[in-house]
């Protein structure tokens, strides 16, 4: 195959909607790295001035400037991998002849450990095993509860048209374009209790009202799928195994809006996925269902992929319109939301993967129906991603209110034989840890807030007795470090203090510790731009509120806490 | 663009009121809670302000109580709306606000740079003493890296002691739209950048100098005002208007004795509101130079060689070599050129003595030619 030429790619491009990325992603397969060259041709084609477009592109952590940057291979070092034996694939790669490179999870804490080589995602725990394959499906609920998202996804073939169709698939978007106005569609939706599924919780059905109210247009719905939160990847495998559900579920949410475009805004690290998606958008808009004049009426969808790059804020709603939109990816100053002043600066629904994945099923079986899934007064499902130190690790999707320690004991195996649950986090790493008589929480935002944490996007990684929570917090801490964007101060400043409070520098007394970690989270939580800087200190207030004997132990020991997170 | 001023169309003029403090406070359309704020002496910290610039909502220092809000809102980026009831000052706040300067202490080398660094230098440590913040608290790690190899002859690029409030790459985007300096990596490795991390003279950089007068903490320092720092005296600043061009931009001359030691822009000058070009900024050691002409020269016909002379003697001989021009060549055969530096009056008065002195209409500006 010929090498695009940098004017051709520029004028594949050039044009399309958020071209940016796109673009990028292209000439860095194509050099292998981001060249000097390469980018002042996009900052002359795009018309993008050149220095900013040079600390964007630094921005994204899985744009290579070197030279072969594409093909070092990248290690997940995240909490899970940390304990299942990433050091060790790392030196077995090392020793293979490869110039490794750590990178923050990348969302395959089920199998791990992953690495991305050449844009691809290999999982094995040595180089020599390493291998690629599909995202493995959730083990079926006990007693066969009832399910919402995952009710087809274990049927062969779901993730084609066919499969899809033979079980209701686009029923629900047939039904609506063909029988129902946009506010009844947003009713039902609203009346079902659907709230967004990656971490905020905010009303679907307000939501799709306010951007269907807003002035203004075209109007555009974004699939946020940067799935970039630790110990999450219920996203994955709801877009490799029913890829359509998604699709299906923009589509409603376009009709009901009164959208236009669409964007699906895909992690990085999801490459098949990205081809997945790519093949259904195709297979969806032969048969019709997506594009102009949907199923024979005058509605119109025109639905795009576009790749992140390694950033996890780009997950926050408003870095991600930036990214999108070719800019700095810092998250925007709210008020205006994206609601009124989203993609463009114009009205945009902004919904979670597993949030437009439930809107199908919602409207072909009634509100009623959905509310009726959760426990007691809990209206629904949540997906909840499973990982560390528990027999069967997956993803489960459970009614919401359902006890932590039935999914962790009955529902997956419980810990390890001999060990007993330490401690769990919550919402993925941003909630924090949960432990000891705290365990007993229920599933549910108001439980789980009751505690000083949150449920977020559904991601809780398992601590056994035989781990160190001051070398995981320290691990955790450092992915927000890492990932912290550098708008403001707080965030900036305070998590890379908290890592090294974690490391065993900082103050010698335990008090005097303990003073300057409380007030870190404090002003992280009260007065961080976005939610990164106001979560990230969860982890030290719910250390502290825990372990106060094992903080003790580390400012005494002064500069312990540096080894891996397994004592034995 | 600044945004205030911009009254939206349906709420122009109208007079709002909110609750300041307690107090009931009126406001227009389009004001932010820091400028209603500041229009009542509230003092509200910043450092990453600059009332120039697009409000950025990053050092978290201005955040204010608001009714109804469950964490403290920064009121640099927050409308003012009718009815809302803010503090501006309450204890957990200026608890907040501390650490907060405890934090930015933490990350710089020095708190305390010379004031000849710029216009905004102090700010930092004018704060620092405002909150009693020099505690050495949350020590750790410094951030950013200084561009010692940077020898360019006007900024000084010493990002030890950057904080990260990106007043620097805004100015240069939003007032000079030069684009020449951007943010690289992310986080705590945040760092200032001009294209591929070069040079500023390989950059899209004008050397205007406003990177400099908006930077709060002498990260970056006018160097040429720095090389005069051992100039004996006091320090005088008059007001005066840039001599380059016709634009009129103010200017504060700094000068110790007989010499000019430096120069800052006049924030409140109305033709500029601080912004300053390379000359402007830099370009005064013309004022003392010994080279620098004195009186009118004449060049005898003869020898060819200058000689000095009084103005009324060059002038009569200027006005004779013209006349004598016109007399032998005809009016066309002379062509008047404005200078760009003239200011209005006195290329009017150029395009009038060419046009009604002399005749013609052979009469251009070298702006324009």
């Amino acid at each position: 195959m010929p090498t695009a030429t940098n004017d051709e790619l520029l004028a594949r491009w050039k044009d399309k909607p958020a071209p940016l990325l796109p673009l990028l992603h292209a000439l860095h397969e194509r050099d292998g790295y981001l060249s000097e060259e390469a980018l002042r041709a996009v900052s002359a084609g795009l018309r993008i001035p050149i220095a900013d477009l040079f600390g964007t592109v630094t921005f994204y952590h899985h744009f290579s400037r070197d030279a072969d940057g594409l093909d070092r291979p990248r290690v997940c070092d995240g909490p899970v991998c940390g304990m299942r034996g990433a050091d060790v694939l790392m030196a077995s790669l090392r020793a293979a002849g490869h110039d490794v490179q750590a990178m923050p999870c990348p969302g395959r804490c089920d199998q791990p450990v992953p690495v991305i080589h050449r844009g691809t995602v290999l999982t094995g725990r040595t180089a020599s095993t390493l291998e690629s394959g599909p995202s493995p499906l959730p083990p079926p609920p006990p007693n066969g509860l009832e399910e919402c998202v995952f009710a087809g996804i274990r049927r062969s073939g779901r993730a084609t048209l066919a499969g899809y169709r033979s079980h209701g698939g686009y029923e629900a978007l047939t039904r609506a374009v063909n029988g129902m106005t946009s506010g009844e569609v947003i009713d039902m939706i609203d009346a079902s209790g659907l709230a967004g599924r990656g971490g905020a919780g905010f009303s679907t059905g307000r939501k799709w009202r306010a951007v269907a109210e807003a002035a203004g247009g075209p109007k555009t719905i974004v699939c946020n799928a940067d799935e970039g939160e630790p110990g999450c990847f219920k996203d994955r495998l709801l877009m490799d195994h029913d890829p359509h559900g998604t699709i299906e579920g923009m589509a409603l949410a376009a009709y009901a809006a009164g959208a236009v475009r669409g964007f699906i805004y895909l992690r990085y690290e999801y490459p098949e996925t990205f081809d997945i998606l790519e093949g259904a958008i195709a297979e969806a808009e032969a048969a019709g269902l997506l594009g102009d004049g949907i199923l024979g009426t005058d509605f119109s969808f025109r639905l795009m992929v576009r790749r992140g790059a390694g950033a996890y804020i780009c997950g926050e709603e408003t870095s991600l319109l930036n990214s999108l939109e070719g800019k700095h990816p810092f998250p925007r100053n709210r008020p205006p939301f994206p609601v009124t002043h989203g993609y463009e600066n114009l009205p945009t629904v902004v919904n979670n993967v597993e949030t437009l994945a439930s809107a199908p099923p919602i409207i072909v079986h009634g509100a009623d129906w959905y509310q009726g899934l959760g426990r007691g007064d809990h209206a629904g499902t949540k997906v909840i991603s499973l990982s560390g130190d528990i027999a069967r690790p997956g993803n489960y999707e459970v009614p919401i209110g359902l006890p932590l320690r039935e999914l962790l004991h009955d529902w997956a195996g419980g810990p390890p034989p001999g060990r007993t649950v330490q401690a769990v986090t919550m919402a993925g790493l941003s909630g924090g840890f949960l432990a000891g008589a705290d365990l007993d929480v229920t599933l549910d935002e108001p439980s789980i807030r009751s505690k000083n944490s949150f449920l977020g996007a559904g991601g809780i990684m398992v601590f056994d007795d035989s781990r160190d929570m001051i070398a995981v917090t320290r691990e955790s801490m450092e992915f927000f470090a890492e990932e912290s964007c550098g708008k403001c101060f707080p965030c900036r400043i305070g998590t890379q203090r908290l890592v090294e409070r974690l490391e065993g520098r900082g103050p010698a007394t335990v008090d005097a510790w303990v003073d300057e970690v409380i007030d870190l989270n404090e002003v992280m939580k009260k007065t961080s731009a976005c939610g990164l800087g106001q979560a990230a200190p969860l982890l030290t207030e719910s250390l502290i509120r825990y372990f106060p004997d094992r903080i003790r132990k580390h400012v005494a020991d002064h500069g312990d806490g540096r080894g891996p997170a397994t004592k034995g | 663009m600044k945004r205030n001023g911009s009254p939206s169309k349906n709420g122009k003029g109208v007079r709002l009121t909110m609750t300041l403090d307690g107090e009931k406070v009126t406001f227009t359309r389009g004001e932010t809670v820091y400028e209603v704020a500041e229009r009542n002496r509230k003092e509200i910290p910043t450092l990453c302000y600059d009332p120039r610039l697009e409000p950025f909502g990053g050092c978290r220092l201005c955040v204010v109580e608001l009714e109804g809000a469950r964490n403290p809102v920064a009121s640099c980026t927050m409308e003012a709306q009718p009815g809302m009831e803010v503090r501006t000052r309450t204890a957990a706040l200026e608890v907040q606000r501390r650490i907060l300067m405890e934090m930015v202490a933490s990350e710089n080398r020095d708190l305390d740079v010379d004031p000849m660094h710029g216009y905004a230098s102090q700010e930092m440590a004018e704060l620092l003493d405002r909150y009693d913040a020099r505690t050495g608290r949350f020590e750790g790690a410094l951030s950013g890296h200084s561009r010692d190899d940077d020898d360019n002859p006007f900024i000084k690029r010493d990002y030890d002691n950057c904080i990260s409030c990106y007043r620097c790459v805004r100015v240069c985007a939003e007032q000079e739209g030069d684009y020449a300096i951007s943010i690289m990596n992310r986080g705590f490795d945040t760092q200032i950048t001009t294209e591929f991390g070069g040079l500023l003279k390989d950059s899209a950089c004008t050397f205007c100098g406003q990177c400099i007068q908006t930077c709060p903490t002498g990260a970056l320092g006018d160097l040429k005002a720095l090389a005069n720092r051992e100039v004996p005296g006091e320090t005088e600043t008059t007001r005066t208007i840039c001599p380059y061009c016709g634009v009129g931009c103010s200017v504060d001359v700094m000068t110790r004795g007989e010499k000019i030691i430096g120069v800052l822009p006049a924030m409140d000058g109305p033709a500029n509101e601080g912004s300053l070009c390379v000359k402007g900024q830099f370009a005064f050691d013309f004022v003392g130079h010994p080279d620098r002409l004195a009186t009118p020269f004449i060049r005898e016909e003869k020898s060819g060689q200058l000689r000095p002379a009084s103005w009324d003697e060059a002038l009569d001989f200027a006005a004779g070599k013209l006349s004598k021009v016109v007399k032998d060549h005809g009016r066309r055969a002379v062509y008047g050129i404005a200078s760009g530096r003239a200011p209005h009056e006195a290329a009017y008065m150029m395009q009038r003595f060419i046009r009604a002195g002399l005749g013609t209409n052979h009469i251009d500006n070298c702006s324009r030619a």
